[in-house]
């Protein structure tokens, strides 16, 4: 291994030591001093990966800074800084020590850089299990909540069904083809059955992974057991993640037609029972749970396009939908003291006792309901143009009704926090950190809304 | 010869892995899979694979076996858990699992193409660590970090309050 090589792969080497330096030195440090090296990793692992040019040649065996990881390595960095940021306060109001959680941060950070620089199919399964082995330790973090324990036990056997499952798509995949490398498995036309299953058990896993009706059921207990910080992490980054694996083997093999079946049930259930189900809810964090099982059902519509619009616009709503619901859990996190905030009738008035968080999950709820000139608009927009040009109108037509529906329960949070006045004390200022996160998320819905043309650019050279 | 071998390890191991799965107590459940594991380990052989036949034996049979049986008698389970009798509708998921089996293989005895078992060839320990170490050393890193942070989660979890 060369130095040019060591610097294309420097991102995941980043990580790697900052979670296993938090790991060894953290009895020692004091916890902001923690948040403040995760921070840092984070960023450095993001700059350094968005200014170096991608590599076409593989680093390591089985390792390459492809363009995709150009995109996404900045991408689940700046979600890893926000989690540890949002986090920071939040541990301190719920008694959360230790250095183990911004190290397990780190790792899941640090899976995550690996995953879209693999390059053979091994490399890709261990990634993507690692990412959700962090969330398991991660999810069931607090420990002085009986729910999140419960949460972190039922992600985690619903998990390890879900890695057999991509386990054994992989090896009948391996089976099919004779070769783990991307590169050269091409599926043979006499193998072409084996193959076929393969990509069916693996659907099946990965539908799991981006929680699609009918693995979906894990979602809404997850999501309220876990802490809301991690929640914030685990609804875009782990998502985005199942995603880019699909995207990079999708891109990788010819176009399958038996594929299109599946995903087109898959997609369609989601959208529709997503959205349905979440009308229903009374506790936020579920409804967002819901609403994501939605928005993963936008995102399965883009990928059966199997066109490079398609592909460009799950990658684009991929970061569009982790400003949005950082910003959305975000705000939960920071209005949750003694006890999680979680009941929409917690909400009443908020937007008036305290207008920066109420504003930030007001606009977090308008950019996920698709309204402009917010981000969601933008990620809904080229999801819907390139499910219309790729044909496949029905599909579309439901999920733009559907999508039409799901504004009914974002708005409704709205005006709870808006339309109402509360006797309720207002909630106490949170620190700088959770501050600055809330912002960053806010901006960035409101940039990508008003001006998406850099992220389409981006979005663009990491197909190429 | 071989194939004589074969049938009798084979006999062993399924009779090991079924009174594994009846065995009502824990204990004697795992001194039967570790028999199981045994005769595998020694098919694993046969095939010309000794380096893993030597890993079953080590990791599996020795570390994790031996890790389970640490672990029950630390939990001092005193009579086995009496557990309710199968229904007649529980069966049903096995009986198509049945099904799908005995229909495979019946497929694959009915096609009459004969698969040639290919050549023995015997890989030298240095060619497998080379291509464990060399051609998947990334893999390798990878896993021993989430080892290690199964660990760390495991140590966080249990600490009590």
């Amino acid at each position: 291994m060369t130095l040019t090589e060591l610097y294309c792969l420097m991102p995941i080497v980043i990580t790697g030591c900052a979670a296993l330096f938090v790991l060894l030195c953290g009895p020692l440090l004091l916890s902001s001093s923690l948040t403040a090296i995760g921070v840092t990793a984070s960023a450095a692992a993001g700059i350094w990966a968005a200014f170096t040019a991608p590599a076409p040649i593989q680093c390591i065996p089985g390792l390459a800074f492809t363009p995709l990881a150009q995109l996404l390595i900045p991408l689940f960095s700046f979600a890893a800084a926000l989690t540890l940021l949002l986090s920071h306060g939040y541990n301190e109001r719920r008694i959360l020590k230790g250095e183990e959680y911004p190290a397990t941060v780190l790792f899941a950070l640090f899976a995550m850089c690996v995953l879209p620089c693999a390059t053979n199919m091994l490399i890709l399964f261990l990634a993507l299990e690692s990412v959700s082995f962090a969330f398991y330790i991660l999810v069931s973090m607090d420990l002085n909540r009986a729910e999140s324990g419960e949460a972190g036990l039922k992600y985690l056997l619903m998990g390890a069904v879900a890695a057999a499952f991509t386990a054994f798509g992989f090896a009948l995949i391996f089976t099919g083809s004779g070769t783990l490398a991307l590169s050269a498995a091409l599926a043979r036309p006499e193998n072409r059955a084996i193959i076929s299953a393969g990509w069916g058990v693996l659907i099946l896993g990965m539908a799991f992974k981006l929680s699609l009706v009918p693995a979906h059921l894990w979602t809404p207990d997850v999501y309220q057991g876990a802490p809301s910080p991690v929640a914030a992490f685990l609804s875009t980054s782990s998502k985005v993640a199942a995603a880019a694996l699909l995207l990079i083997l999708l891109g990788h093999f010819p176009p399958m037609t038996e594929l299109r079946v599946p995903l087109a049930a898959l997609s369609v259930l989601s959208m529709v029972l997503g959205n349905l189900a979440a009308l229903r809810q009374t506790n936020i964090k579920r409804m967002l749970a819901y609403s994501s099982v939605a928005h993963m059902g936008y995102l399965a519509l883009a990928l059966l396009t199997g066109s490079r619009d398609g592909y460009a616009a799950v990658l684009l709503y991929g970061a569009i939908y982790t400003a949005m619901n950082l910003a959305a859990f975000g705000a939960i996190s920071s209005l949750s003291f003694e006890e999680e905030r979680e009941q929409l009738t917690d909400f009443t008035g908020i937007g008036f006792s305290t207008p920066v968080r109420g504003g930030v999950l007001a606009l977090a709820m308008i950019s996920l309901a698709g309204i402009p000139p917010t981000a969601g608009f933008i990620g809904k927009f080229f999801i819907f143009y390139s499910a219309l040009k790729g044909g496949i109108v029905p599909l579309a037509v439901v999920g733009i009704l559907s999508a039409a529906a799901s504004a009914y329960f974002y708005l409704r949070v709205v005006a709870q926090l808006y339309m109402h006045r509360t006797e309720a004390p207002a909630p106490k200022p949170v620190g700088f950190a959770e501050g600055l996160a809330l912002c960053a998320a806010s901006a960035a819905i409101l940039v990508i809304g008003v001006y998406p043309g850099p992220l389409l650019e981006m979005v663009e050279t990491a197909l190429r | 010869m071989e194939a004589i071998i074969f049938y009798i390890l084979a006999a062993i191991l399924l009779i090991g892995t079924l009174c594994a799965i009846t065995a009502r107590q824990a204990v004697r459940a795992i001194v039967y899979l570790v028999v199981s594991f045994f005769a595998l380990a020694l098919m694993f052989y046969l095939l010309g694979a000794p380096l893993i036949a030597a890993f079953e034996v080590i990791i599996y049979a020795g570390a994790i076996m031996v890790l389970f049986l640490f672990v029950i008698m630390m939990l001092e389970l005193e009579s086995p858990e009496k557990l309710p009798k199968p229904r007649l509708s529980d069966w049903w998921p096995a009986l198509a699992l049945v099904v799908v089996v005995v229909g495979a293989l019946a497929v694959l005895l009915l096609s009459h193409v004969r698969a040639v078992p290919p050549g023995f060839t015997d890989i030298p320990v240095r060619q497998f660590a080379y291509t464990l170490f060399k051609q998947y050393g990334v893999a390798v890193e990878i896993v021993s970090m989430q080892l290690l942070f199964a660990l760390v989660g495991a140590l966080y979890l249990g600490r009590r309050k």
